[in-house]
């Protein structure tokens, strides 16, 4: 075997005409990744469901910068569902709040809020 | 009305920047301080535990007042994020303008591990809110 033609392995094959392929955020708009709605749910809903939103943000990120253009709109799409999920729970908390005051009325001023 | 095609329009950015106002008036005006007035955190009402959210709407009221030492003492991780919030809703109304710029700022373009070292601190803030003598990460 000659060293003088050394065989052509770790040559990676030319990128693509359109600019994608693997190790490059592809073209075109992102998905959402909710981040923003990741950090209100973790630190003003005071619902630790926002560390789950991360997560999913995180994998969103993932996913489009390796060029995975359906996985990453698949974790977008986990990732909002899980958002508006949380969102409900907050109103839903809310609401119960609320009513529980109605109903125990000046009772309840003796509540201890530590939020 | 200005309209675009992009991110709902230039409508929804100030929509939002309309409840968080309206929010923030009612921050203001109400006090966290004073008991019955906030429904208390579901974690914290279970657990016993402080939760990294815990003490955001006081850190909130005191921003209303300017006092950020006040809001620092009652939730710092929320009174970093503030300025991170302001700063995605700027870039989201860009966008909603069309701006190019703006695009390429996406958050989904954020690296990977700056999301996951995001998560990390935050689960260790959550620990470290919780470790007794720590109160200085902590409402307490």
């Amino acid at each position: 075997m000659s060293y003088n033609e050394p065989p052509n392995y770790g040559t990676p094959p030319p990128p693509p005409a359109g600019g994608y392929g693997y190790g490059g955020a592809p073209q075109g708009p992102p998905p959402n990744n909710n981040l923003v709605w990741a950090i209100l749910t973790t630190l003003f809903c005071c619902l630790p469901l926002g560390v789950a939103s991360i997560v999913f943000a995180a994998q969103v990120n993932g996913k489009w910068a390796a060029g995975d253009v359906a996985g990453a709109n698949e974790s977008a799409e986990k990732a909002k569902k899980f958002a508006i999920w949380s969102a409900i729970a907050g109103v839903v908390v809310i609401v119960l709040y609320i009513i529980l005051i109605v109903v125990l009325g000046v009772a309840s001023s003796s509540v201890d809020t530590d939020y | 009305m200005p309209t675009s095609s992009r991110s709902g329009g230039v409508v929804r950015p100030w929509l939002v920047a309309g409840v968080a106002a309206g929010a923030l008036g009612v921050l203001a005006t109400i006090d966290p301080n004073e008991p019955g007035h906030y429904p208390t955190c579901p974690f914290l009402a279970t657990t016993g535990l402080w939760c990294p959210g815990c003490g955001s709407l006081r850190a909130m009221h005191a921003l209303t007042r300017l006092d950020v030492a006040t809001a620092w003492e009652r939730n710092p991780l929320a009174v970093i994020a503030v300025p991170l919030l302001v700063a995605a809703w700027l870039r989201w109304l860009l966008d909603a303008h069309g701006s190019p710029r703006a695009r390429r700022w996406h958050p989904t373009g954020i690296a990977p591990v700056v999301v996951w070292t995001g998560l990390v601190l935050v689960l260790a803030y959550w620990v470290a809110r919780n470790v007794p003598g720590w109160t200085w990460l902590s409402p307490a």
